[in-house]
């Protein structure tokens, strides 16, 4: 893997936000933080593409929120995995596993 | 509605607040951080806001999220229903077809209302038009009559009028244009009166105070109508300079009005006048007053101070005793006399669309009940209620908004229809159409039914007992007690509705067969009318003498004409029919009365054999003959009204009288008394009349009457003929009696054929939801009646167990309905004639009707259950 920061490919943003929230609920600005210290600031999230995600996700029952107290003290909107957001969450992750299981048969195929 | 919008708002609102402090915590704490990194703080905000890609940009892209998730649902449940409509086609056909049939009549009727009562008249300022009028303190009645030197005080002492101006006639003319002589509708105005109307000239110029001839001379100039112009010369540019001959009179067409403008009524051609030319007195009113109120004066302004130079001239002026001025809104004027007409006939269409409402309601209620597992299992699986209701809301919102479309193309089909049947000379009924407000009209009309049809059985679906619902197996569930109750009420209310529309129509159309049958004390059929104009200036003898020749002349040999069996003239029968007004009578050897006291009456020019041509009875003397010239003493005939009420308990004959304002004139010696007709309005009493012989006066030009055993088209191409060879400089326009008659019908009969097809389809949708109804109870009922049946229950024995329950339902519409007609009669008394409001034949005959189709409506589903074989709905449990 390449030590420059790539921008995350379509579509995975979502799985990679309902992961970090399947961790524990957090807000916005601590998904972001969380997202780049887990894949060790190789990822680079697009801030301004991470709360129409978050919204969309809610919207399809898959995250649900509430203001709650934050760790500096003012309030925020946290965020936290529902049972079916639980659900969509392994259906992504096997689809991607599939997905990087026949991608790697592919490239091991031809060399 | 706004309740809901309401809550619409106030939630956008609350999103929109929590992601705008969403975002600013993000933008904090990151600057925090990088503050922490060592940054400045205004370096700090820089880079916050650029990693977030700039807070409104985010905004806009959540914003989109939101949007979308409804778009979608929205999307899902339109799909949803579609599916499931088409798969029930049949109830779609049907529900759909009552609805866009009954909601397309809505819109019909409602364009018409709306193009003639409610949009503003197509001039500038519309609302700033008003009918300046003469207010008759002695009966409370406001008249558009106005005189000369009156019109002429108000004009020069009022200060609230930006332009007031006096017109006059608007009538048929003879015009000479080229070689050819027609009929064209000319009007007199004064030189404000295209002002008034913020009109300018599509060509050449409009008429302005040089234009107004001196006192007796006659006009120069005229402005024609666009169309008429277009007609005759081409264009309105080639009208400009074209010289034509209006009544006598050549004048040089020196402008053209816009297209469309032919106030009043429809005119062709504007004249300038002096408002006094006509009529030099107070005691004549030829003239119509219009104003346009300058923007500051409000109307009550005008009325009050028109009433203050009104009651001023009354002091002053011994002629206006009874008389003061009043100012009535123009569009009032011209559609006041429709207007009850009109709300009657929407008020007819509305009650259609409630009883479809209602039957569909019915419909979907029992569909709803099919469907009862389908929806107990939604709701199982997680739908919430609000959820369910949505979806059932949609659905009926598919079908009303898919019915009002359909009733949209309908309506522009139906209101050509009304149109057709309307009367001739309802304002503006032309111009109905389909406009920006009869779409928000549509798109209301459309709105309301899924309201009221559709959150029946929403609110029915969302109240749901899951267990029972799933244990019931669905579609064979009984229904519950609610859900016949609901039924029941639908019922109970069309029948209702129904008897209320059908009374009202009973009791239209009793009062246009009395009005048919009137005794009009003449007989109509047979008789040809031929409207003349013989042009002449009235300052002229030799031309006056000329004329009366020509008559005599016409006549003459109009009665040697084969199959004419009577044949005479008189002055302006019915043209337009506005009734004349009536004129003082003076009776020799005894006091003068004084003004407003006097016996009035009609006065008619006529020539002999009139009588005889319209078979009224000659009741004492004689009628007019070839003796009654000039040199001979004046003559006259009175009708049996004045002859009762001017000589009460003596004999007319031999006395003699005198009318009109001219006092120097001879006095007329009765020599006959003719029956009473009624002539204007065959609603009302016969009115006093005075005939004189027009053969001894020189006085007016002459329609002509024909009683023939001919068909009336020969007759008229002989006439015609014959009338051409006598002076083809004379105009001429046939009409049967008949028609004639007919057209004094209009407006009564208009209205008793439109609410009688509206009763009509009432009666048939309600005894469909009476069936639709009777026949689901039955359904539910069948293995009661199965079972009653086993156990030996013969036909007659279930069948009035079935009817009893629908005739029951019935039997409390009719009460009600004839509670509501009764109330609702009084409203009606002015648009009947010789018929109470409360009449109990009408009640009777719509009991009879309604409980008749209802009894059929209960018997077909009766019978049907009592027929069935027991052991085959047994065997099916």
């Amino acid at each position: 893997m390449s030590s420059a920061r790539f921008p995350i490919p379509q579509g995975t943003l979502d799985m990679l936000v309902l992961h970090v929230l399947s961790l524990e609920a957090a807000h916005g600005y601590a998904i972001a933080q969380r997202v780049q210290q887990i894949s060790r600031e190789t990822v680079r999230v697009n801030q301004g593409s991470l709360y129409p995600a978050l919204h969309r996700l809610e919207q399809k029952r898959w995250l649900k929120s509430e203001w709650r107290r934050s760790e500096t003290g003012r309030d925020a909107k946290f965020y936290a995995l529902t049972r079916a957001g639980h659900q969509q969450l392994a259906r992504e992750k096997a689809s991607w596993d599939q997905l990087t299981a026949a991608v790697r048969l592919i490239f091991n195929e031809g060399s | 509605m706004t309740k809901l919008l309401n809550l619409f708002r106030r939630r956008r609102n609350r999103l929109e607040r929590d992601l705008d402090r969403e975002l600013r915590y993000h933008i904090d704490r990151r600057v925090e951080d990088l503050i922490k990194d060592g940054l400045s703080e205004p370096e700090a905000q820089r880079r916050a806001s650029i990693e977030l890609g700039g807070v409104p940009q985010v905004q806009e892209a959540v914003r989109d999220t939101w949007i979308w998730r409804w778009l979608d649902e929205l999307l899902r449940d339109a799909r949803y229903a579609m599916r499931s409509l088409t798969r029930s086609w049949g109830f779609t056909a049907g529900a759909g077809a009552v609805l866009a049939l009954t909601i397309g009549a809505n819109i019909a009727i409602f364009s018409v209302v709306n193009t003639v009562l409610l949009r503003p008249l197509a001039y500038p300022d519309a609302e700033r038009l008003v009918s300046v009028e003469t207010l008759w303190t002695n009966t409370g009645r406001a008249s558009q009559d106005v005189s000369g030197p009156d019109f002429l005080d108000w004009q020069a002492k009022n200060d609230v009028f930006e332009q007031l101006a006096a017109y006059f006639g608007g009538n048929e003319t003879p015009v000479i244009v080229g070689d050819r002589a027609v009929f064209a509708n000319s009007a007199y105005v004064s030189a404000e009166f295209f002002a008034v109307f913020g009109q300018s000239a599509s060509a050449g110029r409009l008429l302005t105070q040089d234009d107004v001839p001196a006192e007796q001379a006659p006009a120069t100039a005229a402005v024609v109508a666009y169309h008429w112009a277009a007609t005759h010369f081409g264009s309105d540019r080639d009208a400009i300079g074209k010289r034509i001959t209006v009544y006598g009179d050549t004048v040089e067409i020196v402008g053209v009005a816009t297209p469309g403008f032919r106030y009043p009524g429809s005119t062709d051609i504007w004249s300038p006048m002096r408002a006094t030319a006509h009529a030099p007195n107070r005691s004549d009113h030829p003239y119509q007053s219009v104003g346009k109120l300058k923007g500051e004066a409000d109307i009550t302004r005008a009325q009050a101070q028109m009433r203050a130079i009104g009651d001023a001239l009354a002091g002053q002026y011994p002629e206006n005793r009874f008389k003061t001025a009043t100012v009535i809104p123009l569009q009032q004027r011209l559609t006041g006399s429709l207007e009850a007409t009109l709300w009657v006939l929407m008020s007819a269409v509305g009650v259609v669309w409630l009883i479809g409402c209602a039957n569909i309601a019915n419909l979907l209620l029992a569909r709803a009940a099919g469907r009862t597992r389908e929806i107990a299992l939604r709701t199982a699986l997680g739908a919430g209620r609000v959820r369910v209701m949505r979806q059932v809301l949609t659905e009926s919102c598919v079908l009303a908004g898919g019915a009002g479309l359909v009733g949209l193309l309908l309506a522009s089909l139906l209101v050509q229809g009304v149109v057709a049947l309307s009367p001739a000379n309802v304002p503006r009924i032309d111009d109905a159409r389909i406009d920006a407000t009869v779409l928000g009209f549509a798109l209301g009309i459309s709105l309301v039914s899924t309201a009221l049809f559709g959150l029946v059985p929403a609110l029915h679906a969302s109240r749901l007992d899951l267990s029972t619902a799933l244990k019931q197996g669905g579609s064979k569930a009984t229904a519950s007690r609610a859900g016949v109750r609901l039924r029941s009420v639908l019922v109970v209310a069309e029948v209702a509705l129904s008897v209320i529309l059908l009374a009202t129509a009973g009791l239209l159309v009793r009062s246009f067969v009395a009005l048919q049958q009137v005794d009009l004390g003449f007989t109509t059929d047979r008789v040809l009318v031929a409207y003349t104009e013989y042009a002449v200036r009235d300052d002229v003898v030799e031309d006056l003498w000329t004329r009366s020749r020509f008559y005599a002349d016409v006549l003459d040999r109009l009665r040697n004409v084969p199959g004419v069996s009577a044949a005479s003239g008189v002055a302006y029968l019915g043209m337009g029919r506005e009734p004349r007004s009536p004129r003082d009578v003076y009776i020799q050897g005894r006091p003068e009365g004084r003004p407003g006291e006097r016996p009035q009456a009609e006065y008619h020019a006529i020539t002999a054999d009139y009588f005889k041509t319209l078979e009224i009875p000659v009741r004492a003397g004689r009628d007019f003959d070839s003796t009654d010239t000039p040199e001979r003493p004046r003559v006259a005939i009175v009708n049996e009204t004045l002859a009762r009420t001017a000589f009460p308990g003596e004999s007319p004959i031999g006395q003699r009288i005198q009318t009109g304002t001219n006092r120097k004139a001879a006095w007329m010696e009765i020599v006959g008394v003719v029956g009473d007709t009624r002539w204007q309005d065959p609603s009302q009493p016969a009115r006093a009349v005075i005939y004189a012989a027009s053969t001894q006066g020189a006085g007016n030009s002459l329609s002509i009457l024909a009683r023939t055993s001919l068909d009336s088209q020969s007759l008229a191409g002989t006439l015609r003929t014959l009338l051409h060879d006598a002076n083809p400089t004379v105009p001429v326009k046939f009409e049967t009696m008949d028609e004639l008659f007919d057209s004094a019908l209009a407006y009564p009969r208009f209205r008793t054929q439109v609410i009688g097809l509206f009763a009509g389809v009432a009666v048939v949708l309600a005894a469909v939801g009476i069936f639709s109804v009777l026949a689901y109870l039955v359904g539910q009922r069948t293995r009661e009646l199965a079972i009653r049946r086993a156990l030996g229950a013969r036909t007659v024995d279930v069948i009035p167990l079935i009817v009893g329950q629908g005739l029951r339902l019935v039997a409390i519409g009719l009460v009600l309905g004839l509670a509501g007609a009764f109330t609702l009669g009084r409203l009606m008394t002015g648009l009947l004639f010789e018929i109470s409001p409360w009449d109990a034949g009408t009640y009777l005959g719509t009991i009879a009707v309604l409980g008749g189709a209802a009894l059929l409506a209960t018997l077909v589903p009766a019978i049907r259950a009592a027929t069935i074989a027991p052991l085959v709905v047994l065997q099916q449990e």
